[in-house]
């Protein structure tokens, strides 16, 4: 039963959705608007099943001395954080925190608010541009030490990447007018070909799973053996 | 250790220094290079002055996180200067948690802007009246569904915890009706399920605006008119600034214009490493 009924539920459900598609009809329509709202309350249960496992996940890291277990502290200390500075501070630092230290940094006066967007602009901003940014240094690296012409088809693979590379910069234009087109065509021609091809794939991969789950042949997602 | 071997060997650090250098000198003492504007730009700038803005509004979904910021972050400027300089309704939204804090600074900055030069009241960027900031959705398919009827009932409280059915902006842009076009700005894959679930089946405009790594994913859609337009890269977001401030003779920041320069240069500085280590691969395979 503990299988079955999650299972006759997909179907059932998957079975409604597809049909109510392709009827016009008030009834159909409201039942969609109904599982719409009911997506929204699984979505926020699963928000709550989401934290509750990344806790029990470090707390268990740092019980056994995984690897790494120092940085779990990080992660639950930034969480409880976090939580304390939203709830009581907000979005925009205007909830029942107390005191908000300020200071005067030449002539202009700075005021730290106990607030999301405080952390947001200080903490994730910098951190995540920064990761980003490395991305230039190890693909700079990579290129030099991988992209050998070894063969036709890499050869290939090079020269449309340096006519690509070269066209989507201005200074491509003043190296020839001509580079930007060529890049472009590159661009609308040789790769929607080929993204084509894999969006069609992709497109019939998804239907077949789809299929698959709603017809219970595909059970991986019920979790468990 | 020969000349065709160092070729091949050059330390990983002195890469990292040459990548560094090739951002940063640029950066410091910046100069100016003139964009050529590529079709898909053309098109996404042709296609949101074509909106009435008496009629419909743009919804920017500003669906990216800090990450991607440098890069995305100049094409949801501009697009506010584009709309709030035509005073097209503008309805902003991330799919990204991540992605509101960015919204909420770019909205401020060129509100601001707007407002430092206005002289009336009419002249203002106000909140509610010509821009409504609706946040995050929790469950984004829903939220995009749901806005295919009613756009309240997707976001019942703006970003602001304000009724969004109350504000004045909404009594007239209830649904994908009344929005000239969605414009998804990225560094992944959401601007294909915009495709997906609001170009096919409501019929509203999606344009995109995407890192230069994912922006070829796009162009099948592109071709097939699914899409209205794409702004590609910083080079993109370039272009962009160009149009908008030649048309509407705007004075204000261009980030992505100054970024040229150092795009530039770093490219072609990849490019060169890319040759040097070819030139010893085939020097020291001669030799062998």
């Amino acid at each position: 039963m503990q299988r079955k009924l999650p299972l006759m539920i997909v179907l059932v459900i998957g079975i409604a959705m597809l049909i109510q598609f392709f009827i016009p009809h008030k009834f159909s329509k409201d039942l969609y608007m109904n599982f719409l709202d009911w997506l929204g309350i699984i979505a926020a249960f699963a928000l709550v099943l989401g934290l509750g496992s990344l806790i029990n996940h470090h707390l268990d890291k740092i019980q056994r001395k995984r690897e790494n277990w120092q940085y779990s502290w990080v992660t639950l200390i930034a969480i409880v954080i976090t939580a304390i500075i939203g709830l009581f501070g907000g979005m925009e630092g205007k909830g029942p925190l107390p005191v908000q230290p300020q200071f005067i940094l030449g002539n202009k006066l700075i005021v730290i608010k106990y607030s999301i967007q405080t952390i947001y602009d200080n903490v994730m901003t910098p951190l995540g541009g920064t990761m980003f940014a490395l991305l230039a240094f190890f693909m700079a690296s990579a290129a030099y030490r991988a992209f050998r012409a070894r063969t036709f088809e890499a050869t290939l693979l090079l020269v449309a990447a340096f006519i690509v590379m070269i066209g989507v910069v201005p200074i491509g234009y003043y190296i020839s007018p001509k580079l930007p087109h060529l890049a472009q065509w590159i661009m609308d021609v040789p790769n929607t070909a080929s993204k084509r091809g894999i969006l069609f794939g992709v497109g019939l991969g998804i239907a077949a799973t789809s299929l698959k789950i709603i017809l219970g042949i595909e059970r991986n997602w019920l979790g468990g053996k | 250790m020969k000349f065709w071997e160092y070729l091949l060997k050059i330390d990983r650090r002195v890469v990292f220094l040459v990548v560094g250098l090739s951002v940063l000198i640029p950066l410091i003492f910046p100069f100016y290079i003139k964009t050529n504007v590529m079709p898909t730009t053309q098109k996404l700038f042709d296609t949101i002055e074509e909106i009435d803005p008496g009629a419909q509004g743009i919804l920017i979904a500003a669906d990216y996180d800090p990450q991607t910021m440098p890069e995305l972050q100049p094409m949801f400027i501009v697009l506010l200067r584009h709309s709030f300089a035509r005073r097209i309704p503008v309805l902003v939204m991330s799919s990204y948690m991540q992605g509101i804090g960015l919204a909420k600074q770019g909205l401020d900055q060129v509100a601001e802007e707007f407002n430092s030069r206005a002289k009336t009241n009419a002249d203002s960027i106000i909140y509610g009246r010509d821009y409504v900031f609706l946040g995050f959705p929790p469950l984004w398919l829903a939220a995009v569904l749901r806005m295919g009827s009613d756009i309240s009932q997707a976001f019942p409280a703006d970003y602001y915890k304000n009724r969004t059915a109350s504000l004045e902006m909404m009594k007239r842009i209830k649904n994908y009706n009344d929005i000239g076009i969605v414009v998804s700005i990225a560094g992944s894959g959401i601007p294909q399920s915009w495709v997906t679930y609001a170009n096919t089946r409501f019929g509203v405009k999606v344009g995109s605006g995407a890192t230069a790594v994912m922006a070829p994913d796009f162009y099948p859609f592109l071709q097939t008119g699914q899409m209205s337009g794409m702004i590609a890269g910083l080079k993109g977001a370039s272009e962009y600034e160009y149009l908008v401030n030649t048309k509407y003779n705007l004075p204000g920041p261009t980030p992505a214009t100054k970024g040229m320069g150092s795009q530039s240069i770093a490219h072609l500085t990849i490019l060169l490493l890319v040759v040097i280590g070819n030139i010893g691969y085939f020097a020291s395979r001669r030799r062998r």
